[in-house]
């Protein structure tokens, strides 16, 4: 059975005349690691309200369609009950931080303290959530004395130790340095390999090409592709949607190398250097 | 850390007395320098804040605050000294300016009042970790967003403090003089301040979904973190200060 499962999906903002999602439909299995992919206003944070309730809950406006996520119709449920099963997380760092406490650690409570898990419990999953995201050195420091990345970092893990099957990040690296994306690149793949599924929407195409299972394509609310990323990669109408191809399809385009198997680009700098070995 | 709160963190009996039982301190002081208006009363009181203050180890940091309401209490004396309507005794005049012994007194009272309020939130909000304060309120059944607000306006200057640092490094990355005498500084200064402003009205909104997400408005009943401290005479200094209302309530209504 499919974890998240998307049908016919519409959605307009409240006072706006253009459809924000226009008859959205997909299907992601557990454990997937999918990427969004759009120009600017495509949608891909409609999207990710969508799956975690905040639309329609909280931006209102005319919605159609059906959305499962864990098996609820995300319509029948609040946010506060979704947020069990789905974690979001955004752009910046610091409107994260929920500003009303002194400790990292106490940050990561505040979800568990209002979700009324039991004490010994929560400190069980603080724990595991600080080590997943590597940032138990830092538990003790206030929320506003990190870096950006470190605060991405704790966001994450207040949202994780809430124990959801489904993480969604929208744009997570976009306002952290090379060094702080790479480190949420790194703990993303971590989660993964626990099982999380994870729908992340994101610029950086190298990275996404290197990590995700499937990729969906986005323009003007509508689903344009949703495939492998080799597959949505190879797509020669990209620049139409205002994307770039990954460094390294781009250079096996040039370069005329292509999957021996699958017969399409490759997206990875791996794939190059497996096809390129083949051939030596 | 420190720079992070206003609570300061020391050894002292105060700092060992039950938040709510501050608190009560700070309604219970409050009210009675308006029970009974007498100037002896209320000095009394005021002084008693003040050793309160001295006793936590926390005086010299109630000072700015002090020195910032000066300009209030000046002002009080002044219009009060002047314009009081029921002012006859002249005390002194210099030149053109009488005082009258009516508007000083009430000018004094007032400016008691005035430092009084100012010392026993002090002593409250100097010895007493916030967020052990409002759990506590919290736990007495005030609501958890009431809580959440007083706690993340506690957080101002810090939260502003981050943001302006995030800005300075971002207009520093592009070429602004931020360091420096204090001309280039006062001219830094204007571009930072926009953008700040601007940015926590949209972190507010922002803020508000993270909240959302991570259960703020749920029905389920909290849990807390941080567990409840055990404090010895609680129920002793609260019935003294309960006590010492009563009383004063009693002397107003009997003289
Ligand atoms: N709160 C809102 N109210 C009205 N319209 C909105 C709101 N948020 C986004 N939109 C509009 O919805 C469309 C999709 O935006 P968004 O999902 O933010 O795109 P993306 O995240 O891909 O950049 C855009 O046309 C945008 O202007
Ligand atoms: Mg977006």
């Amino acid at each position: 059975m499919s974890i998240i499962q998307v049908e016919g999906l519409k959605y307009k903002y409240p006072d706006t005349d253009q459809l924000a999602l226009d008859d959205i439909s997909f299907e992601v299995k557990q454990g997937e690691f999918i990427g969004l992919i759009g120009r600017n206003t495509a949608g891909k944070s409609t999207l990710c309200f969508a799956l975690s309730g905040l639309v329609p809950h909280f931006f209102n406006g005319g919605y159609g369609g059906k959305v499962f996520v864990n098996g609820l119709e995300v319509r029948q449920h609040e946010v506060g009950d979704i947020a069990a099963h789905v974690g979001l997380v955004f752009e910046n760092p610091f409107s994260q931080m929920t500003a009303s406490k002194y400790t990292v650690f106490e940050e990561i409570a505040f979800g568990l303290e209002n979700m009324g898990v039991e004490r010994n419990e929560m400190i069980t999953r603080m724990d595991e959530s600080l080590d997943l995201l590597d940032i138990t050195s830092i538990k003790d420091k206030h929320p506003f004395d990190l870096s950006g990345g470190q605060m991405q970092r704790v966001a994450i893990a207040s949202v994780i130790a809430m124990k959801p099957k489904i993480l969604i990040l929208d744009e997570p690296t976009s306002q952290l340095d090379p060094q702080g994306s790479e480190e949420v690149f790194k703990v993303v793949e971590n989660l993964t390999k626990e099982g999380i599924t994870i729908i992340m929407a994101e610029h950086k195409i190298d990275k996404l090409a290197e990590y995700a299972d499937k990729v969906a394509l986005i323009d003007h609310g509508k689903l344009i592709d949703f495939d492998t990323p080799a597959k949505v990669f190879s797509r020669d109408d990209l620049p139409d949607y205002g994307i770039t191809a990954p460094t390294a399809t781009r250079i096996g385009k040039a370069l005329g190398i292509k999957d021996s198997k699958t017969d399409l680009f490759p997206v990875t700098i791996k794939a190059i250097s497996r096809e390129i070995g083949d051939k030596l | 850390m420190s720079t992070m709160t206003l609570y300061v963190d020391k050894k002292s009996f105060i700092h060992h007395v039950a938040p709510l039982t501050k608190l009560l301190y700070v309604m219970v002081s409050i009210a009675i320098t308006y029970i009974i208006p007498k100037l002896e009363f209320v000095l009394f009181v005021t002084l008693t804040s003040l050793l309160i203050l001295a006793i936590g180890k926390v005086f010299r940091k109630i000072l700015p605050i002090l020195a910032l309401s000066i300009l209030l209490i000046i002002s009080i004396i002044i219009v009060q000294g002047f314009f009081h309507p029921e002012n006859q005794t002249v005390l002194y005049s210099i030149g053109f300016i009488t005082f009258y012994k009516e508007g000083l007194t009430f000018a004094a009272l007032l400016t008691l009042r005035v430092l009084n309020m100012i010392m026993s939130f002090g002593i409250l909000i100097l010895t007493t970790k916030h967020d052990e304060l409002v759990e506590d309120l919290i736990k007495k059944g005030m609501s958890p967003k009431i809580g959440y607000v007083l706690l993340s306006v506690l957080q101002l200057i810090p939260q502003m403090r981050a943001t302006m640092g995030k800005i300075t490094d971002a207009q520093r990355s592009r070429g602004m003089e931020t360091e420096g005498n204090l001309l280039v500084r006062v001219k830094a200064f204007f571009p930072l301040i926009v953008p700040v402003v601007l940015n926590s009205l949209h972190n507010t909104r922002e803020r508000a979904i993270a909240l959302e997400v991570r259960g703020f408005n749920t029905k389920m009943k909290k849990t807390f973190l941080n567990l409840s401290k055990e404090y010895q005479y609680t129920k002793t200094i609260q019935s003294i200060l309960w006590a010492i209302l009563i009383v004063t309530i009693a002397w107003r209504i009997l003289s």
